[in-house]
């Protein structure tokens, strides 16, 4: 009897013992910000029109962002999506303009914390810029594409507010380009002429803070409900840039309600999930 | 530090104000003047190929326009600045009326009536209908007869190769875009490489750079390729007239530079700007010629382009149901 007693304490020690192995290593989770975000716009484009055109919008963002290791807990790697919808009419609303647009960026942050519940992020997010522009009615000019990539500053500021019941979370993050290059015809370039002729010329430009200027911020609440943390808050977002004689303004000032939530991405033969761990894919 | 913070803040943040951009005009007969007067000015490419003074026209124009005229007589006063143009591409348009220039064909022989082509001589009643193309055989079978009233028709290789397919045996082939005002320079092309044997430069173009009447880039050759599939080995015969214009200027162009082609009739319309569309702050929408398309030979065919052969429609054969433009074209495919 004292050896099954003996043997059974083994056991259950063993399995204590893996147990705390697996509690001990740590895994990094990504913390997903998927937001839905309706707009008011105000579109300058001198292109289609020297008029500017104002409307309404709606996208989504999705803002996704992870340490970069489980031992580097001051650096954390960012990617966000954004995809973008409007509808805006010109000053006489004579006319209208559909706009599609897509935003997909990569970017890496640096963590600080000045003061006691204070977390600040700032480093550099590259992305890639897709708009699309139709104002029908125009014959021969009648869509301008937006197309650039840009290495941005970007800052994150996240300050904690404890409640009673419970936390909430304030941010606000702010981004800004700062070196890239851009696609700009000039004005009275056909795209007949630049895509069906391939004339080119002139159409890619080198941008810096000389000729394109702009910053994009939201500040948000996170509130935690019982099961889920859902996401409040304000966008604005300023743009300006020039090439060929063209001045583009893009302004936005957005509401945002999402959700936000962290996740554990396991894959490959080196990468599985702890047992303690069950999943379909198993 | 935060001197360079400092820095990079006002450079976000203020910086944008010093763009430069174009003054808005108010939303007044003045405002609205100013800015179709400007973008004419900037944009439009033919002011200094047609000497048109556009200060002094701005300067006679401005002693008329008041902020308490009335719309209609607002516009018509701007139709008529537009017609010291004389382009057959400009038009004002608005939510009641659209200005346009029509002189570039009223003022000449029409050399056209589709009562004639349409009679049992030429398309009869049973011609046949394939993208837009109406065609037929014609002289006894012995030539085909296509007629192509506008290049907005779209029509597929499908199309031309069932045509080509009918018209085999004919000596030769007669295409005729009188009356055809234009419509996608894709389909002018795309027609023309049926008679061509290898890709050829048939025209220029160029675009405005500035805002200086003369600023443009440096010409971009057009090239008009021969189709891959369907090709029209023997002769061709173009019949235009003065309404044959914008693609269908293009068309005939690119035309003249085919191996097997004549180009019989009158004298084309022209319109070989291609136009741009713009706005004015009320809401009226203008159309102008933007950028300039040349022939082979970098000359500009704005107002028109000569044909091979000059044939005028008689009046005399008119009216025995005769029109002697096509009699012309079959006399020289049989020839």
């Amino acid at each position: 009897m004292k050896k099954i007693i003996f043997l059974s304490c083994i056991f259950i020690l063993a399995i204590n013992i893996s147990a705390q192995n697996e509690d001990e290593k740590k895994y990094i989770l990504s913390t997903n910000k998927s937001s839905i975000i309706f707009s008011t716009l105000n579109f300058t484009d001198p292109y289609l029109s020297p008029l500017p055109y104002s409307g309404l919008g709606v996208s989504y963002n999705s803002d996704i962002n992870s340490l970069l290791s489980p031992e580097r807990t001051n650096i954390s790697m960012q990617s966000k999506l954004n995809m973008a919808t409007g509808l805006l009419l010109n000053p006489a609303s004579t006319a209208s303009m559909i706009y599609f647009g897509m935003n997909y960026g990569r970017g890496i942050q640096y963590y600080f914390q000045p003061v006691n519940g204070l977390q600040l992020w700032a480093g550099g997010l590259w992305d890639i810029d897709f708009g699309y522009k139709e104002i029908e009615r125009n014959v021969n000019n009648p869509i301008n594409f937006d197309l650039s990539t840009n290495l941005n500053l970007t800052g994150l500021a996240s300050y904690d507010i404890h409640l009673q019941k419970r936390s909430l979370k304030i941010q606000l993050a702010v981004q800004s380009p700062l070196i890239g290059c851009m696609f700009v015809p000039n004005g009275g370039a056909s795209y007949y002429e630049i895509f069906e002729l391939g004339n080119m010329t002139n159409t890619i430009h080198f941008s810096s803070l000389h000729n394109k200027r702009g910053i994009n911020g939201t500040f948000s609440m996170n509130v935690p409900f019982r099961y889920s943390t859902w996401r409040f808050g304000i966008g604005f977002k300023s743009l300006k840039y020039t090439a060929n004689d063209l001045v583009f303004k893009r302004n936005e000032l957005s509401l945002l309600i999402g959700t936000t939530f962290d996740f554990a991405k396991f894959s490959g033969m080196k990468n599985k999930a702890p047992k303690n761990f069950i999943s379909t894919n198993e | 530090m935060k001197k360079y913070i400092f820095i990079l803040l006002f450079s976000v943040v203020w910086l944008p104000s010093c763009m430069n951009e174009p003054t808005m005009q108010p939303n007044t007969n003045i405002g609205n003047f100013e800015a179709l007067w400007q973008i004419i000015d900037r944009q439009y490419c033919y002011l200094d190929y047609k000497h048109i003074n556009w200060d002094s026209i701005h300067t006679v124009y401005q002693n008329e326009v008041s902020n308490s005229m009335e719309k209609f007589d607002f516009f018509d006063l701007m139709g008529d600045m537009l017609d010291e143009l004389k382009d057959g591409h400009v038009n004002l348009s608005s939510g009641f009326d659209r200005t346009r220039y029509w002189h570039w064909y009223m003022d000449y022989a029409p050399n056209f009536s589709s009562e004639l082509i349409y009679n049992d001589r030429y398309l009869g009643e049973n011609y046949r209908i394939a993208g837009g193309f109406r065609y037929a055989k014609i002289a006894n079978d012995s030539i085909g007869y296509i007629y192509f009233g506008s290049f907005s028709n779209e029509f597929s290789d499908t199309n031309m190769w069932y045509i080509m397919s009918y018209l085999k045996d004919c000596k030769g082939l007669i295409i005729d875009v009188r009356d055809n005002g234009g419509g996608s320079l894709d389909n002018s092309e795309q027609l023309a490489s049926y008679f061509f044997k290898e890709e050829t430069v048939t025209g220029y173009i160029r675009h405005k750079i500035g805002s200086g009447h003369s600023d443009f880039s440096v010409p971009v050759e057009i090239k008009t390729s021969a189709s891959k599939k369907i090709q029209w080995q023997k002769k061709v015969a173009v019949l235009c007239n003065r309404m044959s214009y914008s693609a269908t200027n293009d068309f005939v162009n690119r035309m003249k530079q085919a191996p097997n082609a004549i180009i019989v009739g009158d004298k084309t319309g022209g319109g070989s700007g291609l136009p741009f569309s713009s706005e004015l702050p009320n809401g009226w929408t203008i159309r102008f010629s933007a950028s300039p398309m040349f022939n082979a030979n970098m000359q500009q065919t704005e107002w028109g382009i000569d044909p091979d052969v000059i044939v005028d429609l008689k009046s005399t054969d008119q009216a025995k149901g005769i029109d002697t433009i096509i009699e012309q074209a079959i006399k020289i495919l049989k020839e």
